[in-house]
C-alpha cells in the first residue's frame, strides 16, 4: 500500500517535520567556536605542510640551473675565505736587505686548466742579510704584510712558499715593517700607481700549443 | 618554463651577487678612510654590475691603501683599472676568464693594442691567454719596445712554445739586457732563434748549434 499526500498520516508527518526547530540564541557563536579550535594553529600547519610528501617536477634545464646556482655560492664562499689559506709564516731576527733576491714562479708546473683554481706552490726568495724582517704583500693576501712573514734561512735568505692559483699576481717585499722592496729578480708591473716598484709574479695554468696560427 | 629558469636562476644570483658584494666590503672596512671606501665601492658595484671581476679593483685599492697612498689616487687607479679590464673584456669577450683580463690589461696598461689580444683570441679561442699576455707586459717592463714585444709574442705562440717555454724566453731576454743587450734587439735576436728552431724541426733538419746525432750502427 502507497501513502500519498491527501494521506492524513504522511500530512501529519509532513508538518512536523516543516516544524521550525527551536535554537538556543547562543547556537551560532557555539558553531563557530567549535570550528575555530578544530583549525590547527600556524606552526602545526607549517609542520604539517613541511611532512607532506610531494612530488616536485623539475626540468633538467632547472636543475641545471640550480646546481649552477649551488656551485656559485660554495665558489663566493670559498673565494671570501682565500686570504686565510696563506699560511702564516714565523719572521727571523736580521738587518738590511741586500739587492739580491730569487723568486721561482710556477709557470708551467701545474698542468691544470686556467680558472680551475688548482693552487702552484710559489717560492718567493729574498737575500737580505741585515733585515730584522721580511714580509710579503700582494694581490693574494690583500696586500697585508702581517699575514705572510717570511722565514729566515742561512746566510740571510728570507724565504716563503705561498699557493697561488693560476693568474698574475702584484707583490712586493715589506722589509723591517716599514719599507717596500721590489724583487729584483722579478718582472716589475708596468704604470705603478702609487710611486713604489711592485713586482709581477705569472702562474701559468694551460698548456698553449701553436694550433696553425698566423701572423 | 623558460620563465621560471629565468626567475630561479636570478633568484640564486640574488643570494650569491650580495654576498660577494658584502665579502668584498669586508675586505675594504678598516683599510680605507669612509670617504675613500665609498668612492671605491661604487665603482666596483659598477663595474660587478657591468659583468667585471671585482677582485681585482679591490686588490688595487688596497695595495694603494698598503702604500699609503691619499684616496683621490686610490680612486684614481681604480678606476683606471677598471677602464683597462672594460676595454680588454670588449676584446677577449664575456668568456674570458678575470685572470685573463688581469693580464690583458696589464698588457693594454703595458702599451699593446687591442688588436693583439684580438688577434690571440682568434687565434686560441680555448686556450687560457694568461702567460702570453703577462710575458708580453713583462717585456715591455724589461725595456722592449711595445711593438716589439707583441710581435715577439705573436711569433712565439706561433712555434707552439708553451707556457713555460715563454716564460723561459723572457729570463733569456732578461739575461741579455742583464748582460748590456738592447731590450729590443735580445728580444729579436730570441725569436729569430726559436723561429729558425721551429722552422728546421718542422722540416726535420737539425739546428745549426745542435751536436750531431749519432749513427745507428
Amino acid at each position: 500500500m502507497h501513502g500519498t499526500a491527501d494521506d492524513p498520516l504522511i500530512a501529519r508527518i509532513a508538518a512536523e517535520l516543516r516544524r521550525p526547530v527551536p535554537l538556543r540564541p547562543d547556537f551560532d557563536a557555539r558553531v563557530m567556536a567549535a570550528v575555530r579550535r578544530a583549525i590547527p594553529s600556524l606552526p602545526v600547519r607549517a609542520w604539517t605542510w613541511l611532512r607532506e610528501p610531494r612530488v616536485v617536477a623539475v626540468s633538467p634545464l632547472g636543475g641545471l640551473a640550480m646546481a649552477a646556482g649551488l656551485a656559485g655560492l660554495l665558489v663566493v664562499g670559498t673565494i671570501s675565505r682565500k686570504p686565510s689559506a696563506i699560511s702564516r709564516q714565523q719572521s727571523a731576527v736580521s738587518r738590511q736587505p741586500s739587492a739580491v733576491s730569487r723568486q721561482q714562479a710556477a709557470v708551467g708546473r701545474q698542468p691544470s686548466a686556467v680558472g680551475a683554481g688548482a693552487a702552484a706552490s710559489v717560492t718567493f726568495v729574498l737575500v737580505a742579510p741585515q733585515a730584522r724582517s721580511v714580509a710579503l704583500a700582494g694581490d693574494f693576501n690583500d696586500w697585508d704584510a702581517a699575514r705572510v712573514l717570511m722565514r729566515r734561512e742561512a746566510s740571510g735568505l728570507w724565504t716563503v712558499d705561498v699557493p697561488l692559483a693560476p693568474g698574475r699576481y702584484r707583490y712586493v717585499f715589506v722589509v723591517d715593517g716599514r719599507r717596500f722592496v721590489a724583487d729584483p729578480a722579478a718582472p716589475r708591473a708596468v704604470g705603478d700607481d702609487f710611486g713604489t716598484p711592485t713586482s709581477v709574479v705569472t702562474v701559468g695554468g694551460g698548456a698553449l700549443r701553436a694550433a696553425g696560427g698566423s701572423l | 618554463m623558460n620563465a621560471r629558469i629565468l626567475m630561479l636562476a636570478g633568484a640564486l644570483g640574488g643570494l650569491v651577487a650580495p654576498a660577494a658584494a658584502r665579502a668584498q666590503s669586508e675586505r675594504l672596512a678598516g683599510r680605507l678612510d669612509d670617504r675613500t671606501r665609498a668612492a671605491v665601492t661604487a665603482l666596483v658595484d659598477s663595474a660587478r654590475a657591468a659583468g667585471l671581476p671585482a677582485d681585482p679593483l679591490v686588490n688595487k685599492a688596497l695595495e694603494g691603501a698598503s702604500k699609503g697612498a691619499d684616496g683621490a689616487r686610490i680612486a684614481a687607479a681604480v678606476r683606471a683599472l677598471a677602464g683597462d679590464l672594460t676595454r680588454t673584456r670588449a676584446v677577449l669577450g664575456r668568456t674570458a676568464t678575470e685572470a685573463e683580463l688581469v693580464a690583458g690589461a696589464a698588457a693594454l696598461r703595458a702599451g699593446a693594442t687591442p688588436a693583439f689580444l684580438e688577434r690571440l683570441r682568434a687565434d686560441y679561442p680555448r686556450e687560457p691567454l694568461v702567460v702570453p699576455l703577462a710575458v708580453m707586459a713583462d717585456l715591455v717592463a724589461r725595456g722592449v719596445p711595445a711593438d716589439t714585444a707583441v710581435r715577439s709574442v705573436l711569433a712565439l705562440v706561433r712555434t707552439g712554445m708553451r707556457e713555460a717555454e715563454l716564460v723561459a724566453f723572457r729570463q733569456s731576454v732578461e739575461r741579455d739586457v742583464a748582460l748590456g743587450a738592447p731590450a729590443g734587439a735580445a728580444a729579436a735576436v730570441r725569436v729569430n732563434a726559436a723561429e729558425r728552431d721551429f722552422a728546421n724541426t718542422a722540416t726535420g733538419q737539425q739546428p745549426p748549434s745542435a751536436p750531431p746525432r749519432p749513427r745507428k750502427p
